[in-house]
């Protein structure tokens, strides 16, 4: 049998090939579509007017937009800090391969993962109803604190597992102690698993739209919900500027961010 | 059973303490905002609607209309949009797991990285976009005009065609990154193998290939239809009001006046319990193949 590739075998690799070229394409056909728009000169949607930049000058002086972009910011970066924090312990205390309630706390990690999003949106609105919480600013940060902390934990604990224990009788024999070798040898190590878990926190929260609806009051604005009132209301042409700043933004984190290049992909 | 020396089980007991201790701030943290809140849904659904939120009186009204026509209607249809979206991932998802699994390391990586990327971008801004593209007079339309295939534009926005594309868009990674995930530990040898004992390329795809990345293709299946069932934006944006999901009915009751409270509680429980039968399904079905590989 020599004659390998066969025509069939060609035949599915091409067939293969061009849905896969199709599907990329099909990926980035929307984040075409609104940085092209984003410099269309068109009062509605509709067909090319003529370039401008004055989507991006109206962006620049919408002040709902940029409290809205704030708040965003003001949400991640403490639901990402405590949540990393949160999702470091846990992992750190399930490394211990006799404790019984291994399997019990697997569960309940994996449970927030695959919840609807919708249902934890409902679910923690109704706790702050019930406990008479101010909807808003605090109440969003811990809605988003807890669904970030299951991934938290789960990419912290993949880093873990990478983790040379002999390593610690290392330091240990060299005359460490517990607390010098978690900081001086185990916390460097673990660290870029703990920076990507920060990221994905800190990019799950900013992308979050449903469960800061049902958790935020009136006047909190996250962007995301910002722009979903902006839609809503028809004043959609600032979005294509804001979003091709998002995207131009996603882009640079995602390629200046090494930790988080080197552990998810 | 193993058997420990004192000294060993001297150790074990304090580290099992130092894992209680640094387990608990997170135990705490899920158990008051993650599983008390689901106990407050159906503790909710028993209730009365108030004006604003709830009045604490005993009601089964809720029940009795959570089980009406209209939201089985909205319950099914969301159902049947969703597997329609996990049908259609696997037969598109399937084929590029399997061209990134077969590319050289390198290579693999920056496909990956093509697929991740409008991952990143936020999902209302791509939902947004093709509400653009969609649009009678969006970029779809003039082309299609253009380039004279039709005269008048098509009515694509605000119909289940368009709902189900953007779902297809939206989920899709979350079939690819499994599969391939299989894929890329699939020993190719087996192929040369059954090949070698006869069977074309097509027998074996079906024989070999296809059993062995089932796993992945239902990890896959599951982290699609679970949040496409509850989906809410993508129908509110992109749908028509007529076939509503059973996720803006549930965020119709709780936002908007007037409101239903206990109505929404009813409905998310029923959610609930479909989740959770999903889910035990997918956790027998991954032990008796975990049990079976054996």
């Amino acid at each position: 049998m020599t004659n390998y590739p066969s025509k069939l075998k060609r035949f599915f690799d091409g067939y293969n090939m061009v849905v896969f070229t199709l599907i990329i394409l099909f990926l980035y056909i929307p984040i075409l579509i609104l940085i092209i728009y984003s410099f269309n000169d068109a009062k509605i949607i509709a067909g090319w007017k003529g370039f401008t930049f004055k989507y991006y000058r109206l962006l620049w002086e919408n002040q709902n937009l940029k409290n809205a972009f704030w708040n965003s910011m003001t949400v991640a970066t403490i639901s990402t800090i405590v949540s990393t924090g949160l999702g470091l312990l846990t992992a750190l205390g399930l490394e211990n391969k006799y404790f019984k309630a291994q399997k019990f706390f697997q569960g309940i990690i994996f449970l927030p993962l695959v919840m609807p999003d919708i249902l934890m949106g409902v679910s923690i609105a109704m706790l702050f109803s019930f406990l008479r919480f101010p909807m808003g600013k605090w109440s969003v940060i811990i809605a988003h604190i807890t669904f970030c902390v299951s991934y938290t934990i789960i990419i912290i604990q993949s880093r873990l597992k990478g983790f040379d224990n002999s390593l610690q009788e290392a330091a240990m024999d060299l005359g460490a102690n517990r607390s010098q070798f978690f900081w001086k040898v185990k916390f460097p190590i673990i660290l870029p698993g703990i920076l990507a878990a920060g990221l994905l926190a800190f990019t799950l929260s900013l992308d979050d739209f449903i469960i800061t609806f049902f958790s935020t009051g009136r006047g909190f604005n996250t962007l995301p919900v910002y722009v979903e009132s902006a839609i809503r209301r028809g004043s959609v042409t600032t979005i294509n500027a804001l979003s091709t700043i998002m995207i131009m933004l996603t882009l640079f984190i995602t390629f200046i961010s090494k930790p988080i290049r080197k552990f998810i992909f | 059973m193993e058997r420990y020396t004192d000294n060993e089980l001297v150790k074990i007991k304090r580290e099992n303490k130092s894992s209680w201790i640094l387990t608990t701030p997170f135990l705490i943290w899920i158990t008051i905002f993650f599983l008390i809140p689901y106990l407050i849904v159906i503790f909710y659904s028993i209730l009365t609607p108030g004006v604003y939120d709830i009045k604490f009186v005993f009601s089964l009204e809720s029940w009795r209309s959570a089980f009406t026509q209209s939201y089985m209607d909205s319950m099914a249809h969301s159902f049947i949009m969703s597997a329609l979206t996990t049908i259609i991932t696997i037969l598109i998802g399937f084929p590029v797991a399997y061209v990134i699994a077969k590319a050289p390391k390198k290579r693999q990586n920056l496909y990956l990285i093509l697929i991740i990327i409008p991952f990143w971008t936020n999902f209302i801004i791509r939902i947004f976009s093709w509400k653009i593209f969609l649009s009678s007079q969006g970029i779809l339309n003039n082309l299609l005009i253009h380039f004279g295939f039709i005269n008048e534009p098509l009515t694509l926005l605000r119909t289940n065609f368009a709902v189900l594309l953007v779902m297809v868009y939206v989920y899709l990674p979350y079939m690819i990154l499994p599969i391939y995930s299989v894929l890329d530990k699939f020993n190719y040898r087996l192929l040369e193998a059954s090949m070698d004992l006869g069977a074309n390329e097509i027998k074996s795809f079906f024989k070999v290939t296809l059993p062995l990345s089932m796993e992945g293709i239902f990890a896959g299946s599951i982290l699609v239809f679970i949040p496409a069932l509850g989906t809410y934006i993508i129908p509110q944006l992109v749908g028509h009001q007529s076939s509503a999901f059973i996720g803006q009915l549930i965020t119709f009751k709780v936002k908007s006046i007037p409101r239903n409270w206990p109505l929404a509680s009813a409905l998310s429980f029923i959610l609930l319990i479909l989740v959770a039968i999903i889910l035990l399904t997918g956790y027998n079905y991954h032990k008796s193949r975990s049990r079976s590989n054996l």
